[in-house]
């Protein structure tokens, strides 16, 4: 029963501290979300949360460097301790605890569980990356749990290390002859092309109509269909000016007046679509009083 | 009277489907429209009272300084259009022009040629700038149209104080949809041969090949206009505007109209 230092006792009133800090910020990011209505901006949401995960950061750093302290301190009750006022005696309760508060308890299971699911999610050929998943997080807690989650999964990334290397020896082998047996270049390849490009095409159309057009299905539809029955060495042409249409679509952006290039491309045999060169307000400009766009 | 408007600007590729696609939406088919616009400028005549502006005591009487509000406060682009047909261009050739082609105009002209300059019909059409900071998102100006004597305008216009700046040929095609006035069209010009020295309207047309777009990869304007008769019934101006929303909502898979830049359609002189 040896009394504390003031060292001791200064590391006791930082965690004590940097604890406060924790749940003022804790309590701050909830009360934002409770009560603004609309929510807070995102930009605000983030700067909160990287000031939770820095105190997170200083807390764990702390509990870690001193953790033989800790590990070792017990709580008692001196005599001189005023357990008549009932707030204190809650305070006492609560230090004199032997386990974990019920939520705590919740709290670290579920801890234990996401550090679990993390380990399991993590690429298990690469065994490196359970060390340090837990590396990242620091804390105590979760820390142990990414410890016995590495402990369990290590049996499979043993198992793992013997498939990983036949898998390397296997795979460069592999993917060299699957890029011999094909004739790079075009927009296609002969598998695409005798299953029918239209199939392939569509998928591909769809992503990149999504990008400047809302909903154009029919004409889709439409154009798809004539794909479909064109001849391969025409199909190349419509993906050329397809992508045609998508630097369109860019400089549509950057110039706000001109319209979308909204629809499909054309019907083959019609003219390759060019986004205009004079902006509409020019236009304008010069039919109302008759200045020629160049003369600015 | 007032007008609404929304613009958007239609690539040449995309003119044949959105003739298409606005014949099905109207329910019409499209009626082309040829126009010669000449563009004249208001101007100071010389010799009128130059007002001393700035701090100086001396009072100006009130006829004066309304006066002077007159002759000085509103100086206007204005333009003079007037209708045109095909068989009108490059008619200075006689060949193959039969006056059947254009029965359908008043200016059939009886002798070789088959334009006629003196028998060309006018408008006057009047637009003022577009009203600022209107919160709706559609251009709101004040109009007027009127009807101008036939033949050579240039004299006339000179006598009320305008000078012919330039002139260019609208082509396009017009439907109609309830009250929504579509006009897609394009601005051609002249060919810039010998036509350095000229200081007034054309008195023929050059052949319809010749002339050029002014935007060189032939794209299209779209507009859409509601006429307000009351601009000031805040309703009707409402409702017009509504009505152009719904219009592009419509089309908001083909092309984008929006509201045209203000100072673009800036017609005052400046």
């Amino acid at each position: 029963m040896s009394a504390l230092t003031p060292d001791q006792i200064k590391t006791l009133e930082q965690s004590r501290q940097r604890l406060v800090q924790l749940t003022h910020s804790l309590a701050s990011l909830i009360t934002s979300l409770n009560q603004s209505d609309p929510l807070p901006s995102w930009t605000s949401l983030q700067s909160q949360a990287t000031i939770i995960s820095n105190n997170l950061l200083t807390i764990s750093d702390h509990l870690s460097d001193n953790r033989d302290l800790l590990a070792t301190l017990v709580a008692y009750p001196s005599p001189s301790y005023p357990s008549r006022n009932p707030a204190n005696t809650v305070a006492l309760e609560q230090l004199l605890r032997t386990k974990l508060d019920p939520r705590v308890e919740d709290w670290v299971a579920r801890g234990r569980k996401a550090g679990g699911s993390l380990a399991a999610a993590s690429p298990p050929f690469v065994p490196g990356n359970l060390g340090g998943a837990g590396n990242g997080y620091g804390g105590s807690a979760v820390a142990a749990a990414a410890a016995a989650a590495g402990a369990a999964g290590n049996d499979n990334g043993l198992d793992d290390l013997g498939a990983l290397a036949e898998l390397w020896d296997w795979a460069p082998v592999e993917a060299n002859q699957e890029a011999r047996r094909r004739n790079w270049g075009g927009n296609f390849t002969l598998e695409e092309r005798e299953q029918g490009v239209g199939n392939v095409v569509t998928g591909l159309r769809r992503v990149l109509e999504d990008d400047d057009d809302d909903d154009s299905e029919s004409e889709e539809g439409e154009s798809g269909e004539e794909e479909g029955e064109g001849e391969p060495d025409e199909m190349e042409i419509v993906g050329v000016r397809r992508k045609s249409g998508v630097g369109q679509g860019l400089e549509f952006d950057i110039a706000p007046v001109s319209a979308t290039a909204a629809s499909a491309p054309h019907a083959p045999g019609q003219q390759k679509g060019v986004a205009p060169v004079v902006p509409l307000d020019e236009i304008l400009r010069f039919m109302t009083v008759g200045m020629m766009p160049s003369q600015r | 009277m007032h007008e609404l408007l929304l613009f958007a600007s239609v690539p040449a590729h995309q003119h044949h489907e959105l003739l298409q696609q606005l014949a099905g939406l109207t329910a019409m088919q499209p009626r082309h429209r040829l126009e010669r616009r000449l563009v004249f400028k208001a101007y100071r005549k010389p010799g009128l009272v130059t007002t001393r502006v700035g701090a100086s005591q001396d009072v100006q009487g009130a006829d004066l300084q309304r006066l002077n509000k007159m002759l000085n406060g509103g100086m206007y682009y204005t333009q003079v259009v007037g209708p045109v047909t095909k068989a009108d261009f490059g008619a200075t050739s006689l060949s193959g022009m039969s006056a059947s082609h254009d029965a359908d105009v008043s200016m059939s002209g009886t002798d070789q040629s088959s334009y006629c300059y003196e028998n060309q019909s006018w408008k006057l059409e009047f637009r003022d700038i577009p009203e600022a900071g209107t919160r709706s998102a559609v251009t709101t100006r004040l109009m007027a149209s009127a009807s101008l004597p036939k033949g050579d305008i240039a004299v006339p216009m000179n006598a009320w104080g305008y000078s012919f700046v330039t002139e260019y040929m609208v082509e396009g095609d017009v439907f109609v949809q309830n009250d929504i006035v579509i006009f897609l069209h394009r601005v051609l010009l002249y060919p810039q041969a010998e036509s350095q020295d000229l200081h007034g309207p054309r008195r023929q047309l050059p052949a319809h090949h010749e002339l050029t777009p002014l935007e060189r990869t032939g794209s299209y304007v779209l507009q859409a206009a509601i006429t307000v008769q009351d601009g000031s019934n805040q309703e009707m101006m409402k409702t017009a505007s509504q009505h152009l929303f719904g219009l592009r909502e419509q089309l908001k898979s083909a092309v984008r109209l929006e509201q045209a830049d203000r100072l673009s359609l800036d017609t005052r002189a400046k």
